[in-house]
């Protein structure tokens, strides 16, 4: 790196930085205050009022709980349904490529070209018909179905840069196709899993479009789905929002914490060489 | 490899939640209503749960209640009616999206229980012809009503001198002067979500043309190009013009109005009695802080009219438990408790003559009086024409505000997409 | 026992398309059929009306307006988060003081739900009360205070802005992952050779970031097309449709006017529109393609 660029470039992002908290700042602002600050305009300036009412009031109900396990139970199992069948799918279209298989990719990626609101329908009528309404099945069986075109587009993509010796090598060793890819493969593939592992996470957890369709009663709900009910026909409760979202946001961050030294080069360099 | 040991615990946590999460679909024996409903929003969530389970205590049915947000409810009310599983019970805006529902098949008529329960004697007629009659039959109870007023802050008023309310558009015209000159901005709309600029339009064709009229409008038989709806958007024009309404109406939310006039920034905002329920929530006090007065006459031939949405109940055609769902509604009406608590926590007006007004506050009293002596009961626009119109027409409000000037051709773009709507009818 | 290539394939692949195909690509096509009737969403019957919706579809000026707009999503979407994303994942991939305090700060707008991303630049672009007219003014701007999102020519680029917060955030979370695919060794020997650091950066660097770009402008692509959460938080389309997108448009027409078959056409527009931009890219790509399939 050219000298004093180092200075600067810091220097550079620390402004960015902060305008990027801006918005985050006046979330973490309006979860301090009461409903009736916010409506007289002193979210961003006013210094009266800081309350933590609000958060009082969505840690003693107990139907948050309740959300927050509904969402965990339909989030986990989904993501990682959706980023294994996107790796076999990868998989197979990097390495194991056939005539017609460009095809068959572009046909599963293209089930990302929609908004979900197109689905609705036909969707709640097949769960309807397996009787499956208000249980947490359409929910996690949805989320991992919608999940593979880009599972399989960033696995297909990554597992394609992996050295094709690394494969042929194995299974002159005796390896099969399945032993490849778990053993030789995957672990490789640690920072692209990661990446998708926070993605999808963070995605289903915060939709509410599919909890807002397949369940009625409330002790089915997801989190999301309680926070957009809470606004009212005639009524708002900005600051009881502003303090769920972000409460409802800690896992996908802490997620995002987690993950991200997968991120962090030097994790494979070791194998990719071979 | 141990990202992998992760993976595979994982799946097996799966596998064991898996039995943990097979619902339970459908409750066994034991009777049950199902309901979906637009009342959340902590009051009124509060209100209508705790009335559930005063019914179930009455009668042992269970009520499985299902609220949703009002903007998403179309979403999934929709979705269930596509889907043919639609609740026993729903909550739904009388007038024309009833109507449309109605003429779609999808509603079971209640003109047995509506007999039964003596309904005739509860719900007061003006609302009982408009809101639970279509095609000559009924098919829904109205649950709460509202009424659209002029509502203004009273220390605003007081201060700049205006002691009487305006009860004729000459002295409404004085007053905004009045006002302006005092510093404050007459009105406050907040027409960012376009519906509150209907009832600008409602009460202007209403004061100068007449209800008759006006339905006929709704109804696809007179043109927005017609002297009359030209002569009330010319009035409007005049007052944005003269510099009465707060700027930038389009980027205020109705809350945002609201919070205009309590603060002072605004003398007067017309909407419906639910601002009630806002500003009593913001501490403000009926009847102290705030109050309203009818939108002013202008033409004293004219009938004056009143109007507001009704919120109303309907039983779905394949409903699992008619009977319950009959029940249930017959409760929601006539019971006097219920339908007090359900006023109060939504700032509505109960369709239950024999509530006691005293249970209101004086400025929901007051309203209660005016439409009670109203000579008509009109639903708002986009409940009183046929939805896919309404959408014209909400947001032609919203471009109007934008820019009043050009009016005349915004009303002729807005006829030519109404007539096409209902020539496909 | 070395089974065959073809039943590997069938074998790694019947499951994922089974699942695919049973929850996606039949009821999307079941979906599609409603754009040929005339439903309405709540009666029993309906009739078969070919393609008259299309027909409508064209010469509707909402749909036309709708369809500007969600290009023009579509060109920003494609340059301005990926664009970010990148010098942030290039300035934050090495060892930065801080980085990752960086990287987590940028990242959070992800793990915001579009609910409360709308709602807060909402608060930002509040012309009385916001953030954004009160740094204005702050700075001495007042003539540059505005109504962001009433008026019409500032609508729909406000929400743009507010979608590339959240999404830069994701391509650089992508890049990041891309770039520890690049081999050291080939960039030290490039420095080695004489290459200063920002020929090291176009000549090595960048070109073996391709799959992640081709990922990362795809993703962004694609979930402009979609956008729909935000632009209903936000503006619900308004001021009178000069921010709907075609997204907005099909739900509009399905759950607000009732038209479900011409709202399904909609759909069908929209998603040729995706399969059609995202089909022209991949064949640019393969064009200049020296790594990947």
């Amino acid at each position: 790196m050219p000298p004093g660029a180092k200075g600067a470039l810091l220097a550079g992002l620390s402004v960015l930085a902060v305008l990027f908290c801006i918005p985050t700042i006046g979330v973490l602002l309006s979860s301090f205050k009461g409903t009736a600050e916010i409506a007289a305009g002193h979210l961003w300036f006013g210094t009266s009022g800081f309350t933590l009412d609000n958060y009082a009031e969505i840690l003693s109900k107990r139907s948050v709980y309740q959300y927050l396990r509904n969402t965990v139970l339909v989030t986990v199992p989904a993501s990682v349904v959706s980023i294994g069948l996107g790796t076999l799918a990868g998989y197979v279209f990097a390495k194991l490529p056939f005539r017609g298989s460009r095809v068959v990719f572009i046909g599963v990626v293209a089930g990302m070209f929609f908004p979900a609101q197109i689905l609705l329908v036909p969707l709640f009528r097949l769960f309807l018909g397996l009787g499956l309404l208000n249980t947490l099945w359409p929910m996690i069986i949805v989320h991992s179905a919608l999940g593979i075109p880009i599972c399989t587009l960033l696995m297909r993509n990554f597992l394609a840069a992996v050295p094709d010796a690394l494969r042929e090598a194995a299974i002159l060793e005796g390896a099969n196709e399945l032993q490849v890819l778990l053993r030789v493969i995957l672990p490789v593939s640690l920072p692209a899993l990661a990446v998708l592992g926070t993605l999808q996470f963070t995605w289903i957890w915060n939709d509410f479009l599919w909890p807002l369709i397949f369940t009625q009663s409330d002790d089915k709900r997801t989190i999301m789905l309680g926070l957009v009910s809470m606004k009212g026909q005639y009524s708002v409760a900005w600051g009881v929002q502003g303090a769920l979202s972000l409460v409802a946001s800690f896992p996908t961050l802490f997620v995002f914490l987690r993950f991200q030294r997968y991120f962090i080069r030097g994790m494979t360099m070791g194998s990719v060489k071979g | 490899m141990s990202f992998l040991k992760k993976v595979g615990a994982v799946l097996g946590a799966l596998a064991v939640t898996g039995t943990l999460l097979v619902g339970v679909p459908a409750r066994a024996a034991g009777k049950e209503v199902t309901i979906s409903h637009y009342f959340t929003g902590d009051l009124g969530h509060d209100a209508i749960t705790k009335i559930f389970a005063d019914f179930e205590k009455k009668t042992g049915t269970h009520v499985v209640d299902s609220p949703t947000g009002h903007e998403d409810f179309k979403t999934a009310i929709l979705v269930m009616a596509a889907g043919r599983n639609l609740p026993d019970v729903f909550s739904y805006w009388a007038g024309a999206r009833t109507q449309f529902v109605v003429d779609s098949g999808a509603l079971r008529p209640i003109d047995d229980m509506w007999k039964s329960s003596g309904l005739d004697a509860v719900v007061p007629a003006a609302i009982a012809k408009g809101a639970t009659l279509y095609n000559g039959k009924r098919y829904l109870v109205p649950f709460g009503y509202h009424y659209a007023g002029l509502f203004y802050n009273k220390k605003v008023l007081a201060k700049a001198g205006i002691t009487a309310a305006p009860g004729t558009w000459p002295e409404f015209l004085a007053a905004c002067k009045t006002l302006k000159a005092a510093g404050v901005t007459p009105i406050a709309l907040g027409s960012k979500n376009r519906w509150p600029g209907q009832f600008w339009f409602d009460y202007l064709i209403l004061r100068t043309a007449g209800p008759e009229y006006r339905a006929k409008l709704m109804a696809g038989q007179a043109s927005y190009t017609d002297p009359e709806v030209k002569a009330a958007m010319k009035l409007w024009k005049d007052l944005v013009d003269a510099g009465y309404f707060a700027k930038n109406a389009n980027a205020d939310d109705w809350t945002d109005a609201a919070d205009k006039v309590s603060r002072g920034d605004a003398a007067m905002t017309l909407m419906g009695t639910w601002i009630t329920g806002y500003w009593d929530g913001l501490k403000q006090k009926a009847g102290e802080d705030y109050d309203f007065y009818e939108f002013p006459v202008i033409d004293p031939r004219v009938p004056k009219a009143a109007v507001g949405p009704v919120d109303g109940l309907v039983i779905s055609g394949n409903a699992k438990n008619a009977e319950g769902a009959k029940e249930l509604l017959a409760f929601l009406i006539t019971d006097t408790q219920a339908q007090a608590a359900w006023a109060k926590a939504q700032g509505a007006l109960s369709p239950n003559v024999k509530v006691d007004p005293a249970g209101y506050s004086s400025v929901m009293r007051r309203a209660l009086d005016v439409v009670s002596s109203a000579k008509a009961f009109a639903f708002n626009y986009d409940l009183a024409t046929t939805p896919p119109a309404a959408e014209v027409g909400l947001s032609m409000f919203a471009e109007f505000m934008n820019n009043p000037a050009d009016y005349p051709q915004q009303l002729a773009r807005a006829q030519t997409q109404v007539s096409e709507v209902f020539k496909k009818k | 026992m070395q089974r065959s290539l073809r039943w590997w394939r069938l074998a790694l692949l019947s499951l994922p398309m089974a699942v695919y195909v049973a929850i996606v690509a039949w009821p999307l096509l079941d979906s599609f059929y409603y754009s040929v009737t005339n439903w309405n969403g709540f009666s029993a019957d309906y009739r078969i009306v070919g393609l008259e919706n299309f027909r409508a579809l064209y010469s509707d000026p909402l749909v036309r307006g709708a369809l500007r707009n969600t290009m023009v999503w579509t060109v920003a979407a494609a340059l301005l988060p990926n664009l970010l994303g990148l010098a942030l994942a290039i300035a934050l991939e090495r060892h930065v003081p801080g980085s990752r305090l960086f990287k987590s700060i940028f990242y959070l707008p992800v793990c915001l739900s579009a609910v409360v991303v709308g709602q807060i630049w909402v608060w930002i672009y509040q012309p009385d009360w916001g953030a954004l007219n009160g740094i204005l003014g702050a700075l001495g701007a007042p003539q540059s205070q505005r109504a962001w999102l009433a008026e019409p020519g500032t609508a729909l680029y406000s929400i743009i802005v507010a979608w590339s917060w959240q999404q830069t955030g994701l391509s650089m979370v992508i890049y990041l992952a891309g770039l520890t695919s690049v081999p050291q060794d080939l960039v030290e020997a490039a420095a080695l050779d004489g290459a200063g650091y920002w020929r090291r950066l176009w000549h090595v660097v960048l070109p073996m970031l391709k799959p992640a770009t081709v990922v990362v402008v795809a993703l962004s692509v694609i979930n402009s097309l979609k956008g729909f959460d935000i632009v209903y938080i936000m503006t619900g389309g308004g001021p009178f449709h000069a921010s709907d997108t075609l997204a907005v448009a099909m739900y509009d027409e399905s759950f607000k006017r009732y038209r479900m078959g011409y709202g399904a056409a909609i759909s069908v527009l929209l998603f040729l529109i995706t399969l059609g931009v995202v089909a022209t890219y991949f064949r640019e790509l393969r064009k200049l393609d020296e790594l990947t399939v």
